[in-house]
């Protein structure tokens, strides 16, 4: 486990030097993804699949909030679909405003979400967002979640439509949307996966939340476990027997990928450094402030738990009783902080940034 | 001559304000009523639109009973249910926002108080700067 832990080490040093660019290329690289499958799935209009134009769009999310992404992912679907049949891009628009005005509009953090569970669905690891979701968010993720996996099977429809011929006469046209209509309405595979994803992100959210050893990785398998579970019986239901296989290999993944993602976690919160940029009468300041805690060296880290956490813990329970008067403020109280920030950190990494300003 | 003090105070501050402060500063120009009811008004809005939308879909796919049966059909039980649906709906979406915008304008709330005991210790400092000088 130690090299683990030092190479984990290494990993978030490096990702806090060096976030300014790391984050940017991240992002370029999910968004080529995305933009990639979108094209190999429903790719009607080969202009948009030129390279240039991918790597363009995929620039572009880099530099700037997913929101961007998950609107140009969008846009980038319709027009494909407007390509060969203007009807149902009609329609896939009328629905993309109905999901957004009904429902996503409430969870505007979690939009990627909507990007990410078609794209996942097309590489066959769907079961990684529900899992991933039970670990770092909240019960309120389903919403998007299920969100995106109508708009999976929206476009799965959409897929079989377009190869019917299609004439510009009324009645075609309504038959066309008919036959959407119905197969989505009726669509029980639709409905059992929405049901089993919010299971799976209940379960790990649950079992995450509880207070024994390895909450986390428990959480993991048990949300994995309901999902394989679930959808065993979900495709036996359906007689689609021939995609069980598919599925556990694509559960087990999805379970190993979290797990990996859970080991980065710390890294992966948002508690990078930060460049801000200042002035006051005098000077301008544009300062970069490094998280203390993480620069410390691995085995110095694990040195220091044992020999400072008895002391360290009376300290800080003796200022906390004695610092009535928070508005004071001296240089002393400040330097401690740091000490008390490197406390908090072992006992419970993720708030360590809340109580900064004590 | 730099100030260390006033370095680390104007760095934590201007790091909430660029990151998360930047909504709960927003926010902070609103009475909670205002703020609330504005966002009611938007939702409300906003389910209005796509209950149209869903409607005008369900027109759709049913327009060839409808056409076939135009004279027949009971307006007004489609008409009440039409409106009942829209009206539980609203109620459900608008008592939700309701209260999903004051926990959060609460939270907010919570969150700049630590930003203006921040404020006032940087208030202090210039006091002292400009008695020395």
């Amino acid at each position: 486990m130690m090299p683990l832990l030092v190479f984990r080490e290494r990993v978030k040093n490096f990702y806090q030097r060096n976030d300014i660019y790391l984050v940017p290329i991240i992002k370029f690289i999910f968004a080529f993804i995305a933009f990639q499958v979108i094209n190999s799935e429903i790719g009607y209009d080969g202009r948009l699949k030129s390279f240039l134009v991918v790597f363009i769009m995929s620039l572009l999310s880099a530099f700037t909030p997913p929101a961007i992404m998950v609107l140009l992912a969008a846009g980038v679907a319709t027009l494909h679909v407007y390509f060969v049949s203007p009807i149902l891009s009609i329609l896939i628009i009328i629905i993309l405003l109905v999901l957004y005005l009904l429902f996503v509009r409430y969870t505007p953090r979690l939009g990627y979400v909507i990007l990410a569970i078609p794209i996942l669905y097309i590489l066959k690891i769907p079961y990684v967002i529900p899992i991933l979701l039970g670990i770092i968010s909240t019960p309120i993720a389903i919403i998007p979640m299920s969100c995106g996996v109508i708009l999976y099977f929206v476009f799965q429809v959409i897929k079989t439509a377009v190869t019917m011929q299609i004439n510009m006469t009324v009645d075609d046209i309504l038959q066309v949307y008919t036959y959407v209509v119905d197969n989505l309405i009726g669509n029980k595979q639709m409905i059992m996966t929405i049901v089993i994803f919010a299971l799976i992100l209940l379960v790990t959210y649950f079992v995450r939340r509880m207070s024994f050893d390895y909450a986390f990785e428990i959480s993991i398998a048990s949300g994995a476990l309901t999902g394989l579970l679930g959808f065993l019986v979900s495709y036996l239901i359906l007689g689609k027997s021939s995609q069980i296989f598919i599925m556990i290999l694509g559960i087990i993944a999805s379970g190993i990928i979290v797990f990996i993602v859970n080991f980065f976690k710390l890294t992966l919160d948002y508690s990078g450094v930060e460049h801000v940029q200042f002035e006051d009468d005098v000077y301008y300041y544009y300062v970069k402030a490094v998280p203390k805690v993480t620069v410390t060296t691995p085995q110095r880290n694990v040195k220091h738990i044992n020999v400072k956490y008895g002391d360290l813990g009376s300290q800080s329970l003796d200022s906390e009783w004695n610092d009535t008067d928070t508005d004071e403020y001296d240089e002393d109280e400040d330097t401690y902080q740091e000490d008390h920030r490197d406390y908090t950190y072992h006992r419970r990494p993720i708030d360590r940034n809340r109580d900064d300003d004590r | 001559m730099l100030n260390n003090r006033k370095i680390r105070l104007m760095t934590k501050l201007a790091a909430f304000e660029t990151k998360d402060g930047k909504e709960d500063i927003r926010l902070s120009k609103y009475y909670k009523t205002d703020y609330v009811r504005y966002q009611v008004l938007k939702s409300g809005l906003s389910t209005t639109v796509g209950y149209l939308l869903i409607l005008i879909l369900a027109f759709l796919y049913k327009l060839e009973y409808i056409v076939k049966n135009a004279v027949s059909l009971d307006y007004k039980t489609i008409g009440s249910y039409i409106l009942g649906i829209y009206i539980l709906l609203i109620t459900v979406y608008g008592l939700g926002s309701l209260a999903w915008f004051s926990f959060r304008y609460d939270a907010s709330r919570k969150r700049l108080t630590r930003y203006n005991k921040l404020l006032k210790r940087m208030n202090k400092i210039y006091k002292e700067e400009t008695t020395e000088s």
